[in-house]
């Protein structure tokens, strides 16, 4: 599903250069939930960007779903998000002038989907977050917990193959923490996902597949998470 | 495509800001569409003065009235000159005039240029459109006036039975007068020979306007007259005469024009700072749209479109607010005094007409497509990586 060789990223920074990935080679099977760790500035987001199609490394392969993503000029990588890759960020990032269910809906804009499908396909995927019943508030109506789960029905409504999230419990406390992980191994055991999150959260260990560590642009070998 | 809700719920959203924009949108909306209503009235009450089978004769050079003068001889005999439409009872359709431009005394104790036309009762025929609304047409050498609607109220002695002062007499109201909005409206009508004799005018006339009968063209009588060696006389038709008194209205066209340019550059400043603050502070939500996989393209629109809907809104309100105050101001004063070296003072009913809010729309558009064009540019631009980043 995800296939990285040899993938460097290096960011400028007035005179200094600095690599966020160095070499990176990385393979990741459909239907896995796999965690992203390591320090602060490790590079783990920059390799998320770029397994999601919003980067793009210096050099080395990039091939997910099929697709080799550096060839890709910028309209043809926000094609290739729509309909392959679903979001999950720290903050939510919900759109605060719509709806649960207007944000939940998004990314159906961009398919030939008609107004009536888009909804029920909203709402179908807001009843799997279990927040149906929430649909027409406004995400400063709902808790981070809550949000969060909009923001996850959001990745998903257009059944994308890989969902990714950048410390999706960061921003939460314990009992949605975990709830929200639960939600994401869902989506790989019920739903055939490919979840790739980063995360400093040690309760991940439990849920995830595989626990890949990255130390300054490095990736360690990967460890077999508890649940394996 | 972002969903409309998305671009106007953002405009909610920060109500403050965009009542403001809205609000100076609104007012360059209101200045723009008033002052070219003024200008438009100004220029319609002009033009409908004249009418096209109606000579006006003039001395050679003369382009209005008031620097003219017409021998007595050629008045007599142009009366007669054949092409010239007659009454019911044969009489010449011909109506000898003099004018003066005498200071009257406003309500408001200013003074103003009026012009006061000297004519002799068949003037009322010559000129269309003259109904005497309240009173009676003047009698000749008794001291009495007809004032147009317009100038009725708004100077002192103007109003049935009162006395105007002007020159060296005093002038008893007898009639007031309507010629359907024209520029007669703005007038004041005595005796000729009255009037001759009170201003010391060696020539009584100064102009003389003629009927063409039906059949004559105008323009040919008009040559008729303008190449007789006799006299060095000018003849055009009204329409022709009153388009070139309009013609020194353009002027307030070029301040008009002026005033939209800087109102308007004022008024984009305005807009583009409000978007580029909402793209500044809507960088997450724009990283996390283009993520979503929205095109830069879409985001550009969407910025747009925001801009566009607060000028649209600026202008659907200055509009209404400047049709609703034209309606108040010739409710209230009756209408804007209009006074230029070149013409007496027009006392003009100010309308703001489809030109005019047409004119201030594409103003307002203008304004929006400006005002947002590079901040939705700027959105567009967003790196989504950096977009996304915090801090
Ligand atoms: N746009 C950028 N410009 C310059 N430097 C960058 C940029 N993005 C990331 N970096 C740098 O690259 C390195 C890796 O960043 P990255 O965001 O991938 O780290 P991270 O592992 O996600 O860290 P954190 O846990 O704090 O989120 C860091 O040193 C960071 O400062
Ligand atoms: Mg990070």
């Amino acid at each position: 599903m995800i296939e990285l060789r040899d993938v460097s990223r290096t960011y400028k920074r007035g005179a200094d250069a600095i690599r966020a990935l160095d070499h990176v080679t990385l393979d990741i099977d459909s239907g896995r939930f796999v965690a992203l760790m390591g320090p602060s500035g490790s590079g783990k987001s920059t390799l998320l960007n770029i397994v999601a199609g919003l980067d793009r490394p210096d050099s080395g392969e990039v091939v997910v779903a099929g697709q080799k993503l550096p060839d890709m000029s910028e309209d043809e990588l926000a094609a290739f998000r729509a309909r392959h890759v679903g979001f999950v960020f720290q903050f939510f990032n919900l759109i605060p002038v719509l709806t649960a269910r207007g944000n939940v809906e998004l990314p159906l804009l961009l398919t030939h989907l008609g107004k009536a499908e888009r909804r029920e396909r909203a709402l179908t995927a807001l009843r799997i977050v279990g927040l149906e019943e929430r649909a027409e508030h406004h995400p400063n109506e709902l808790s981070g917990g809550e949000q969060q789960r909009v923001a996850i029905a959001r990745a998903i409504v257009s059944d994308p193959e890989i969902v990714v999230a950048d410390e999706p419990t960061g921003d939460l406390d314990a009992k949605n923490a975990v709830e929200i992980l639960e939600l994401l191994r869902a989506l790989c055991t019920d739903f055939g996902k490919t979840v790739v999150m980063v995360t400093h959260d040690a309760r991940a260990e439990a849920h995830v597949d595989i626990i890949h560590s990255l130390d300054k642009g490095v990736l360690a070998d990967p460890e077999m998470a508890a649940r394996a | 495509m972002l969903p409309l809700r998305y671009a106007l719920g953002n405009l909610i959203a920060r109500r403050t800001r965009t009542a403001l924009t809205v609000g100076v949108i609104a007012l360059v909306v209101l200045a723009i569409s008033l002052f070219s209503g003024l200008v438009s009235s100004l220029r319609h009450t002009l033009v409908s003065t004249g009418s096209a089978d109606t000579l006006v004769v003039l001395r050679k050079g003369s382009t209005n009235d008031g620097s003219s003068a017409v021998p007595l001889e050629a008045v007599k005999a142009l009366r007669y000159f054949e092409g010239v439409a007659r009454d019911s009872s044969d009489q010449p359709l011909a109506s000898p005039e003099l004018v003066v431009q005498p200071f009257f005394r406003t309500r408001q104790g200013g003074r103003e240029n009026v012009l006061v036309r000297g004519v002799e009762p068949m003037a009322l025929q010559v000129h269309r459109g003259i109904t005497i609304v309240a009173g009676r047409m003047f009698e000749a050498s008794r001291g009495e006036a007809i004032i147009g609607k317009s100038v009725a109220d708004r100077y002192v002695g103007a109003e049935l039975g009162s006395e105007l002062v002007f020159g060296r007499s005093k002038w008893k109201v007898v009639g007031i007068f309507e010629s359907g909005g024209s520029s007669l409206e703005s007038e004041t009508w005595v005796d000729a020979r009255e009037l001759a004799a009170d201003s010391k005018r060696p020539v009584p006339y100064s102009g003389l306007r003629l009927r063409v009968a039906a059949g004559t063209d105008p323009d040919a009588l008009a040559r008729r007259i303008g190449d007789d060696p006799r006299w060095a006389l000018d003849a055009m038709p009204e329409t022709e005469y009153y388009d070139k008194q309009a013609e020194s209205a353009s002027i307030f066209y070029v301040i008009a024009i002026g005033l939209a340019v800087l109102t308007g550059i004022g008024a984009t400043f305005g807009a583009t700072n409000t978007l580029y603050a909402a793209v500044q502070a809507r960088r997450a939500e724009i990283g996390t749209l283009r993520a979503i996989g929205f095109s830069r393209f879409s985001i550009l629109t969407s910025f747009l479109i925001e801009s566009l809907a607060l000028a649209l809104v600026g202008f659907l309100i200055g509009s209404v607010l400047a049709v609703g105050l034209g309606h108040l101001v010739s409710f209230l004063l009756g209408g804007i005094a209009f006074g230029a070296s070149t013409f007496t003072t027009n006392v003009v009913e100010l309308r703001v007409g489809p030109f005019d809010l047409a004119a201030s729309l594409v103003l307002a558009l203008s304004v929006g497509i400006a005002g947002g064009f590079f901040p939705a540019l700027r959105a567009a631009r967003l790196r989504p990586i950096e977009a996304l980043r915090r801090g």
